[in-house]
């Protein structure tokens, strides 16, 4: 029997075997289960009633909500990736051309590694209206300190801030590895044509570093789209649905407002749209020459 | 100024900058911690502690359930670890050694499953833990009690495979050489003692690399510790114990106790980062570039 097991033919099943059942008791189950809980009425307690596709036409086309939810998510998405990846390549680049490299970028590891709440703490003292250091340093410069958080049309662009503090370790070591790669013969080549650095980083290292932006780009964009957990805990959605982006959105409708239909169909909108727009962007991976990933 | 020294000027200048930016939001935590009632109270806020209180962070202890919460972290994560890693490096070895009926199907669905964002399993998975028959006082049709809701099995179980994992275990399993592996099975070895006295001590760099990320990434999961465990306070993890208990921090003078559990919540993965950062690093990086 043990023969038999340890054999060729059979170990690898035993090997693949753990991975085959838990992945299915808790991905392909529940995944199968959100839809069909995506086609009821249901409330946690009750039988789930069969409502057909009433949840997704509710969702497209009555739930203002969700619409509002959406673009909050795109406006996130959106504005970090637009923030974060100029700042990350800038800082990855001068880098590149200091000593201590390892400790320069070292620094930025620090938010990455630091749990959510945490962040979100530190965040809310440092905006908070009077009293965070932000506004303290402002009123000292005699510049008026605006309500960061609590204002509705400011909440988001502080939320995005946060977000840009976090990712910037991780966007920087993808852009030094790949600053990494360029052969030094380029800038040497600049150098002799009389570049200066500026030049430099604009006509070499952009051009040659372009599949690692875009990559870079997509990659957080499609990380962000996704993500809620900064919300959750920094503003709770608010003030006013300011910061609710659709995950938080169907999360409080999930587990607040126990009504388990609709907030599975808001998942599986929310996960179509992101997959569409990942396929959109893997073919705009192969225009711009990625073909590794 | 000659146009070197302005450009280092400029380049240090941009540096410094930055690494302002990056460590003063943790020093103004910690500077917080250290305050007095007094000095929170007091309109304007007294920024730097005169007499820093070294011991909120004892206070912490005494008046916090942070123990309890440190606990939960350490069993939650190291389990999660634990099991992510055995699981992991089974399949993926699998993967990258042997040609069997169904390999190819099984690699596609693990590259394709990253694809499936966690907010899609949420809601299922709560439910499926909550209406298990016959655990945690339900029935034998899981209805009557919380399933296993209330038990560190709900904080474990749905995190015991990583697809990342197992992609990454199956990059460096696909590095051993078959050769070794074959002259082994000439010497009349089985399967399993192959894998466990020839391949697994080849990959330690591979192991090392998804446990600290494994590690760092579950010690700072929020979301779904807080689902399951909003009601159940003897299961929090410090975190969602810190982020739970904010109504309880309503008073200002309170303020400085809850930015000390905050440092001390961050703490334990600087500790582990520290020590063991460069495998982290290559964890991020096998986790972006695919290929």
């Amino acid at each position: 029997m043990i023969e038999w097991i340890s054999s060729k033919r059979v170990a690898p099943y035993v090997f693949i075997a753990p991975v085959i059942i838990l992945g299915l008791l808790f991905f392909a189950v529940p995944l199968s289960y959100s839809a069909y809980i995506s086609l009821t009425d249901w409330d946690s307690m009750s039988t789930p009633q069969w409502v057909g596709l009433k949840n997704y036409s509710y969702l497209l086309t009555e739930d203002s909500f969700f619409f509002s939810s959406l673009v909050n998510t795109f406006y996130f998405a959106f504005g970090m990736m637009a923030l974060s990846v100029p700042i990350a390549l800038t800082v990855a680049y001068v880098i590149s051309r200091s000593r201590y490299q390892e400790f320069w970028r070292a620094l930025y590891w620090l938010p990455m590694i630091t749990n959510t709440v945490a962040v979100a703490y530190i965040w809310k003292f440092i905006l908070s209206d009077s009293s965070g250091l932000l506004n303290r340093t402002l009123d000292v410069l005699g510049l008026p300190g605006p309500n960061w958080l609590t204002s509705p049309s400011l909440s988001m662009f502080s939320v995005v801030v946060v977000a840009v503090w976090v990712s910037l370790g991780h966007n920087i070591l993808l852009f030094a590895a790949g600053l990494n790669d360029i052969d030094e013969s380029y800038y040497e080549a600049g150098k002799l044509d009389g570049a200066h650095p500026l030049q430099m980083f604009w006509h070499v290292t952009i051009p040659l570093l372009r599949p690692t932006i875009l990559f870079v780009m997509i990659t957080n964009f499609i990380t962000a789209l996704s993500s809620f957990a900064l919300m959750l805990v920094l503003t709770e959605g608010g003030p006013v649905r300011s910061t609710t982006v659709t995950g938080l959105y169907l999360y409080e409708m999930a587990f607040a407002d126990l009504r388990l239909g609709r907030a599975s169909a808001a998942a599986f909108v929310l996960f179509v749209l992101i997959l569409l727009i990942s396929l959109a962007q893997l073919r705009l991976f192969r225009r711009g020459g990625v073909v590794a990933y | 100024m000659s146009r070197p020294i302005l450009r280092a000027l400029l380049k240090y200048g941009l540096l410094g900058v930055g690494a302002v930016m990056m460590v003063a939001p943790f020093l103004d935590m910690f500077l917080g911690a250290l305050r007095t009632p007094a000095e929170l109270l007091a309109i304007p806020q007294v920024y730097w502690p005169r007499d820093p209180q070294w011991i909120n962070f004892a206070r912490v202890f005494s008046e916090l359930p942070v123990l309890r919460w440190l606990t939960n972290s350490v069993i939650v994560t190291v389990a999660i670890t634990t099991l992510q890693m055995t699981t992991s490096t089974m399949a993926g070895y699998a993967l990258a050694k042997y040609k069997f009926w169904g390999s190819g199907a099984i690699l596609r669905a693990v590259l394709g499953a990253q694809m499936f964002p966690f907010f899609l399993l949420i809601i299922p998975i709560f439910f499926m833990l909550r209406y298990v028959p016959l655990a945690g006082g339900n029935d034998l049709l899981g209805a009557g009690g919380t399933g296993l809701l209330s038990s560190y099995m709900a904080l474990i179980l749905p995190f015991a495979v990583t697809w990342y994992g197992i992609f990454l275990m199956r990059q460096f399993f696909l590095n051993v050489s078959d050769e070794i592996i074959d002259a082994a099975r000439i010497d009349g070895a089985g399967e399993f003692r192959i894998f466990l006295t020839i391949a697994l001590p080849l990959v330690r760099p591979g192991l090392a690399t998804l446990g600290v990320f494994v590690f760092i990434y579950h010690w700072n999961e929020v979301i779904w510790t807080m689902t399951v465990t909003r009601s159940v306070p003897e299961l929090q993890t410090i975190p969602v114990g810190i982020y739970l208990l904010r109504g309880a921090f309503a008073d200002p003078s309170t303020e400085s106790l809850q930015r000390a559990a905050v440092c001390v919540s961050i703490l334990p993965v600087i500790a582990v980062f520290l020590f063991l950062q460069r495998y982290y690093v290559r964890g991020l990086m096998a986790g972006s570039v695919k290929g």
